[in-house]
């Protein structure tokens, strides 16, 4: 018994100075870290360029195209209680996308914010009013309609990110724990403009519309968030944000947006009808491990949507109302069918340091069709490289088998200046 | 007989005031002087850099700016973030408000709620990275007195407190905590999981003189798993600011720049 105490006091020992040994050598580390700190820019900006390949769904050969784009972010305040947000992006195509058009400009923000109190805001110019807590469907998003004028990747943040606001003007009261907000967008223009080189004021201010938005944290779990929308021509929709803790590592969340409006393919293709109570929803949550592993269910419902009866009979019909149907459901990113399934999974940090991986399904229940997106991007002090690969599976005519893209990959090189 | 008794009283006396001579503060008390050590008892601003190193080799570093403010009721801080650098996560914003966890990206206009397990900075959790008073959070027990190198590595006299996690907001366990017996100041700190796993080791260091008194002005977290895991983090630009509580909530954040 005694060696054996004997070891066990030596092992200790040995761990100990093992221990001790670690600190000095992390703590001469710190000793010569750098010093100079980092100033805060009004600038973000960086430039990327592309090449991808893909098979379209006709089964012919694979084609490629490449791309470049310039993205700027500016947010500057001028003077005490003024900021000034600038955010625009170009994507120049090659082959040129949809109407001829090589060069898309997205002038995506350009405001003045004055914050006339600590707790009152007023903004006006071109916003980027986005509301909604899901990650795959966004029924409270309601200014999300024709707002992605350059579809550079399926990934729902590209979609979010490269997307034109609307020009209106927004105030805000915030208070302890609560806030809110109200904002009109006028009507600007008629039609949206498929000239690329345009601000398209058409698009994101083709009728006047309205929205007041109110939050209001009831406990330290529970910060709900009530929204109503409407404007020419649409009856008000009413809306809901809920998130909540589920333990240390899983975040739930719903959302949903509910009101009179007529069936999607009614609006889609300008047909009149009787408007009935839809609602629309999305519940889901996220769970993330130690390891930074984050995974994301989502279940979503469009009851102003095609059922799987209408969708089949539409499958089946006229190519030219499936096309505008499609079509329409695609610029107001709606579904197309009542009921779909999102997951998403993305490894921050996946088996090295600086490399990240995502992966998304999307997947329609209507029609048992999918898309299938996978990425692996890497990142150094400024620059990314990222590989995307995508698949679109299903028949020709459904959801996601009539994507023009059967089967595509991507690299892109991004750097930030 | 009497005197018996009164002599017995006496003695009571003088043992009872001897007693409360040599009672010092709890263990409580010392964790409370510690935490007003490295935090300020009012709103401020700080730039937090954080450097991280692997096997020797530096591999990133983030810069924050960081508004905090101490909530009224529960005595514990709440943070306003914005990123600083890496350029490409240049101002991006999370609030820490107990477990209301936010993070938006000023690019998608996106208000995500994180739950306490996701990090965004490495090895450094999210309550490494904002204020955080932990008498607010952990009980206090002496665990003795004993001499300990500091982070620069002169022995100083140290109170040893084994800190025992009490509200769910507690990122960690449990911790062990040497506070300097002459003048509060943390040295050091042992964090740990549930299992007993020893995830971090910090060290407070380079006291200087901010916001009316001496303060650390640098954490250094080595991984309790592997050593050559080591984060810097320096805090600088500390500045006395008023912080209203109408901007301590989501919909603030993306209203949230730095001055």
């Amino acid at each position: 018994m005694k060696p054996f105490a004997l070891l066990l006091l030596l092992a200790c020992a040995a761990l100990a100075l093992r221990a001790r040994a670690d600190d000095a050598n992390a703590l001469a580390l710190a000793d010569n870290a750098p010093t100079q700190v980092q100033a805060a820019s009004d600038w973000r900006s960086f430039a990327e360029v592309a090449y991808g390949q893909f098979r379209p769904r006709s089964g012919a050969a694979m084609t490629h195209n490449e791309r470049a784009s310039l993205d700027l972010q500016f947010d500057h305040s001028f003077a005490p209680g003024w900021r000034a947000i600038f955010s625009d992006r170009l994507d120049v195509n090659w082959p040129a996308q949809g109407a001829d058009q090589r060069a898309i400009n997205t002038l995506k923000e350009a405001y003045l914010s004055w914050q006339v109190q600590d707790d009152s805001i007023l903004d006006l110019g071109r916003i980027n009013a986005r509301y909604g807590v899901a990650t795959g469907y966004s029924p409270t998003d309601f200014f999300r309609n024709d707002a992605v004028r350059s579809m550079v990747s399926v990934d729902p943040t590209s979609l979010k990110t490269n997307r034109q606001g609307s020009v209106m003007l927004r105030g805000q009261r915030l208070w302890n724990g609560g806030a809110l907000t109200a904002l009109v967008s006028p009507k600007l223009a008629e039609q949206p403009s498929s000239i690329g080189l345009n601000p398209d004021w058409g698009a994101s201010n083709g009728q006047n519309r309205w929205l007041l938005a109110a939050s209001q944290k009831l406990t330290q779990e529970l910060n709900p968030q009530w929204l109503v929308s409407g404007g020419a021509g649409q009856l008000p929709q009413w809306g809901l944000n809920l998130t909540t803790l589920v333990g240390a590592a899983s975040v739930a969340y719903f959302e949903w947006a509910g009101g009179r409006s007529r069936l999607q393919w009614l609006q889609a293709l300008d047909q009149p009808g009787a408007a009935a109570f839809h609602n629309h929803a999305a519940v889901g949550a996220s769970y993330t491990t130690e390891h930074k592993l984050s995974l994301t269910l989502e279940y979503d419902y469009d009851g102003a949507a095609l059922n799987q009866a209408q969708w089949k009979a539409l499958m089946h019909g006229s190519p030219r109302v499936y096309g505008a149907y499609r079509q329409w459901a695609q610029a107001k990113q709606e579904l197309p069918t009542q009921q779909a399934a999102f997951l998403y999974i993305g490894w921050q940090d996946a088996f090295i340091q600086h490399l990240d991986l995502s992966t998304m399904e999307r997947f329609d229940m209507a029609d048992r069709s999918r898309l299938s997106w996978l990425e692996a991007r890497y990142h150094w002090e400024r620059s990314e490289l990222a590989l995307q690969w995508q698949v679109n599976s299903g028949s020709a005519t459904s959801d996601y088998g009539a994507a023009a893209q059967r089967r595509a990959w991507q690299v892109l090189l991004r750097h930030y200046f | 007989m009497r005197a018996a008794i009164l002599r017995s009283i006496c003695l009571l006396c003088a043992a009872l005031c001897l007693l409360s001579a040599h009672a010092g503060p709890s263990a409580q008390d010392i964790l409370a002087a510690s935490d007003a050590v490295r935090n300020p008892d009012f709103s401020f601003g700080l730039t937090n850099t954080l450097i991280e190193y692997r096997n020797g080799k530096q591999t990133d570093t983030s810069t924050l700016a960081i508004y905090s403010k101490a909530d009224k009721n529960s005595g514990q801080f709440r943070s306003l973030i914005r990123y600083l650098q890496p350029v490409r996560d240049a101002n991006k914003l999370m609030l820490y408000n107990g477990k209301d966890l936010w993070f938006y990206d000023p690019a998608n206009k996106a208000s995500i709620r994180l739950s306490p397990q996701q990090r965004l900075l490495g090895q450094a959790s999210n309550g490494d990275v904002v204020t955080v008073n932990l008498a607010k959070d952990y009980q206090a027990t002496q665990a003795g007195e004993e001499d300990m190198q500091d982070g620069e590595r002169k022995t100083r006299h140290c109170h040893k407190l084994t800190l025992a996690a009490i509200t769910p907001d507690a990122a960690y366990h449990h911790i062990e905590i040497w506070i300097d017996t002459s003048d509060n100041h943390p040295i050091k700190a042992r964090h740990y999981a549930e299992s007993g796993t020893l995830l971090k080791t910090a060290y407070f260091r380079r006291y200087q003189k901010q916001l009316g008194q001496d303060r650390p002005t640098e954490t250094v977290i080595i991984d309790g798993l592997d050593p050559n895991w080591v984060t810097v983090m320096r805090f600088t630009d500390w500045v006395k600011r008023e912080v209203p509580d109408a901007w301590l909530q989501r919909d603030y954040l993306p209203r949230f720049k730095p001055q």
